[in-house]
């Protein structure tokens, strides 16, 4: 089975149908991606600029990450769910859409950044606070993180305006 | 001066040439709104849901607000100045659009708010029920101009 006859098969399915053609389906499952995205988003941010010395500097590394970890999970799992029914809503034009394959890879990336420096970064916070300062790794993760994140924004952003 | 010839000033200026102008440049300036009001919205979450007691419990919420500060004013400046640009592309569509004045109310009211009485009800000297109430209408508040800025291309 190819995968635009997938896509062909989810863009006639009862839900696809509903959440395109529902008045409200749409804009309601949208809103509540970008609510999960200023979420998930601010999470992000604030534990990017704590790795870069840039902000949150009377929180601990460790609390910055470990302590909003549980937020950033449900503003994660909100924004996946709200983006894929939005998805399921217009399989074929996402297959046709550039942007959305390059977010998709950028989808991928995040999921590589989170392997990579899960180790020496995110899994492992105490030892950021007790290094001299803060260790090259910890500053390229964070830096590498906002680009993804912005990156995902445009990208899912300009999927609208491809044609 | 009235309304309407306002909006068409605003619609033949230089600004809404550019927005107006190639394809890309509609979603790239909506893609920075998004990241401003990520950046402003997810800050002020974060000190809405310390005053709920849902993490950050070693600071203090007026202590984590004073530390988020300059991100939460870089996401205001950042959303206030591209919402603008975006406005310029379809003045009098946006104007007279029920969603678009749903949220400009919302919107001034939220940021009033966020200035006034929300700094006031994070003192440390402020009673906890208070802080929690503060909390879950600032989340009302943003959260209202977020959905009513998505049905504004919807209505």
């Amino acid at each position: 089975m190819s995968l635009i006859s997938i896509c062909e098969s989810i863009q006639v399915t009862d839900l696809s149908i509903a959440i395109r053609e529902g008045a409200l389906y749409y804009p309601i499952i949208g809103g509540i991606h970008l609510l999960a995205i200023a979420l998930f988003g601010g999470m992000v941010l604030a534990a990017d600029v704590r790795l870069l010395g840039w902000g949150m500097k009377s929180s601990t590394v460790a609390d910055v990450v470990g302590q909003l970890r549980a937020w950033k999970r449900f503003g994660f799992v909100v924004v996946v769910a709200s983006g894929v029914l939005l998805g399921w809503a217009e399989p074929l034009k996402l297959y046709h859409s550039k942007s959305f394959w390059i977010k998709m890879a950028l989808f991928l990336l995040v999921g590589v950044h989170a392997l990579v420096f899960r180790k020496a970064v995110y899994g492992n916070p105490e030892r950021l606070d007790e290094a001299a300062s803060m260790p090259g790794v910890a500053r390229l993760a964070a830096v590498l993180s906002v680009i993804l994140w912005a990156g995902l924004v445009f990208s899912g952003r300009l999927i609208a305006f491809d044609e | 001066m009235s309304v309407l010839p306002f909006l068409d000033w605003i619609a033949s200026s230089a600004v809404a040439k550019v927005i107006n102008g190639p394809e890309w440049a509609f979603p790239v300036v909506q893609s920075f709104h998004f990241l401003g009001f990520a950046f402003l919205i997810g800050t002020i979450a974060i000190v809405d849901l310390r005053l709920l007691g849902g993490g950050m419990r070693r600071q203090s919420p007026a202590e984590l607000a004073k530390d988020l500060k300059p991100w939460t004013l870089i996401g205001l400046v950042l959303m206030l100045t591209t919402g603008p640009v975006m406005f310029s592309a379809d003045p009098r569509v946006y104007y007279f659009n029920p969603s678009f004045r749903f949220k400009i109310t919302c919107l001034l009211i939220a940021i009033f708010y966020h200035f006034t009485i929300h700094r006031w009800a994070i003192r440390p000297q402020a009673a906890p029920i208070v802080g929690k109430l503060a909390a879950v209408v600032s989340l009302a508040l943003w959260t209202a101009v977020v959905a009513a800025g998505r049905f504004i291309a919807f209505v």
